[in-house]
């Protein structure tokens, strides 16, 4: 209680750089935040687009009504499929054709009844996925079945390199954060070094010198934390309805906002990364 | 043979724990023992000093700007170390203390600087307590110890006050009120009347001499003459060329102008013996 009342003493007598110091941290901190907002959204979009979205099962000519409803039933009644649709020879003609009046003027029997399966998102990865098609394919009424695997499988190494990516500047600016940390916090010990003298000639142990500058750097790490969230919860809700209507159509999905875990994580994580970033300042400084 | 180890001997004066041993008390409060310190290898500040204070004495210690006198203090208070020799506090020897036993070393002594060395931004009240309060000790003894301090030196009921809005002679009360707070051992003052008028010079003199005569070992370094010659009755060492001769022992039985006189030959003779060729 003592060192965060030294250390609150500290930041009271040194308001402006104080508030400098948490400006900067915040500006540094803003970056990191946002890498780790983009990093949320592309792996809500890797959850989105990533995972198996759907199956196609086709059937084969000689499947009865009666088969394929009951294929149908049971196919919806697995735990990883969410709906499982019939589509008729017509159907499928219709979808494939569109405005084509060629393919329209085809003949139904050339295009196959599928029952099309729309996946649960996250529930199925790609090996459960084979043991499913496997299963199905073996069923009597069943032709063939189609996964998408090849499509997933590049949608999700695309979105783990943006992960990658996102991740990698996360840390280089993380590195960068602690660095402007460290640097603010040597900046206010320099301006205090006249205390740190006064300390250490009447007799104060090194532990005594330091903890407020590790309490400080911490405070000065969460408050510049706080204030980048904000700032970016700020952008956010600005940009939002702009970035809904941009990832709703092409993505089909809406942009999130760091959970609430995630704001308290990178509030302690600022707190932490202040008080190494005075530690590392106070270390090379403070030789008590 | 070797030296025999001190630390061994007198291994629990100083320690964290608080334990100090008894028979440091019959001991000269200080000892300098061939000490030798070198910052340049071609000038050596102090060589071969032999120096003991006893308890209870004022002992002034002079000689031109860079003679090592403040060196010397340092060596003391541990901001620097021997490089041969020892220095012996209360019989411990302060070149083998830990690092986390300096701090303790330095809650004993009491330190006084020509710049004063106050937290501009602190108030006379936190300046002095802090050397109380980073020896964990109670609120309620900091307070009354501070407002005792404060007293001795004439700053009654000034605590509240900013230092920074102090005068020059004001600050020097509060940096002495800081050194005497905790009662220390000895108190080292480095040209403690150097940013100071003459007037002020003569009044923290006083001060010292008052600090003294409640039974303090004061060791203080100046090179201001009129000082030495104010207060002829204590002991003087001169500093020259890294050699320490003693001046003068003390003259409390000799008259003021004579002894102003004496003293004057005594700095003159000293520096001109230093000077030469050993």
């Amino acid at each position: 209680m003592k060192v965060l009342s030294r250390a609150m003493r500290g930041v009271r007598e040194h308001v402006r750089t104080q508030l400098v110091s948490v400006a900067t941290v915040a500006l540094a901190l803003f970056c990191v935040a946002a890498a780790a907002l983009a990093a949320e959204n592309v792996g809500e979009l890797s959850r989105r687009w990533g995972a198996p979205m759907r199956m196609t099962v086709y059937l084969s000519d000689h499947a009865t009504a009666e088969q394929i409803e009951a294929l149908r039933s049971a196919l919806s009644g697995l735990s990883e499929v969410r709906a499982a649709r019939y589509v008729t020879p017509s159907e499928a003609r219709a979808v494939v054709a569109g405005d084509d009046a060629v393919l329209a003027s085809a003949g139904a029997e050339l295009f196959p009844a599928t029952i099309e399966l729309t996946l649960v998102p996250g529930a199925t990865d790609r090996a459960r996925l084979s043991v499913l098609s496997e299963r199905v394919r073996r069923l009597n009424a069943v032709s063939d079945v189609e996964t998408y695997q090849g499509i997933t499988a590049q949608v999700q190494s695309i979105l783990a390199s943006g992960r990658l990516a996102a991740g990698v500047i996360a840390l280089v600016i993380l590195l960068c954060a602690m660095a402007v940390v460290s640097n603010t916090v040597r900046l206010s010990l320099h301006a205090r070094m006249r205390e740190v003298e006064v300390l250490r000639l009447v007799g104060a142990a090194p532990s005594y010198v330091r903890s407020p500058f590790l309490a400080e750097g911490a405070l000065l790490g969460s408050g510049g934390a706080v204030v980048a969230v904000a700032l970016l919860g700020a952008l956010f809700v600005l940009f939002r309805s702009r970035m809904d209507s941009f990832m709703g159509g092409a993505l089909g999905m809406r942009p999130v906002f760091l959970s609430g875990f995630m704001i308290a994580g990178f509030v302690l994580g600022g707190a932490g990364l202040g008080a190494t970033g005075s530690a590392l300042a106070v270390r090379r400084w403070l030789k008590v | 043979m070797g030296r025999p180890r001190i630390g061994a001997q007198f291994g629990r004066a100083f320690r964290p724990e608080g334990h100090f041993d008894r028979s440091a008390a019959h001991k000269p409060i200080l000892v300098l023992d061939g000490v030798v310190k070198v910052f340049r290898a071609d000038a050596p500040v102090l060589r071969r000093v032999d120096l003991t204070i006893e308890r209870g004495e004022f002992v002034f210690v002079t000689g031109p700007s860079g003679a090592g006198k403040s060196t010397l203090l340092k060596l003391v208070y541990r901001s620097e170390t021997v490089d041969e020799g020892r220095v012996l506090f209360c019989g411990r020897d302060i070149a083998r203390l830990t690092p986390e036993s300096v701090p303790f070393l330095r809650r004993n002594i009491g330190v006084v600087f020509q710049d004063f060395k106050l937290v501009p931004y602190w108030s006379v009240f936190e300046n002095v307590a802090v050397a109380l309060e980073v020896a964990g000790m109670p609120g309620r003894v900091i307070r009354s110890r501070v407002a005792l301090a404060l007293e001795r030196v004439g700053l009654a009921g000034r605590g509240e006050d900013l230092a920074s809005v102090l005068s020059g002679g004001e600050q020097q009360r509060v940096a002495v009120a800081r050194a005497i707070v905790n009662e220390p051992a000895i108190i080292l003052a480095d040209e403690p009347t150097g940013n100071l008028d003459p007037v002020l010079a003569l009044d923290i003199l006083g001060l010292f001499e008052e600090i003294h005569e409640s039974g303090t070992t004061v060791l203080f370094a100046t090179h201001d003459r009129a000082l030495l010659e104010q207060s002829p009755q204590h002991r003087l060492i001169v500093i020259d060329d890294g050699r320490t001769i003693e001046a003068r022992k003390g003259l409390r039985a000799m008259g003021g102008a004579l002894a102003a006189q004496r003293a004057q030959r005594d700095v003159d003779d000293a520096v001109a013996t230093a000077r030469l060729p050993l």
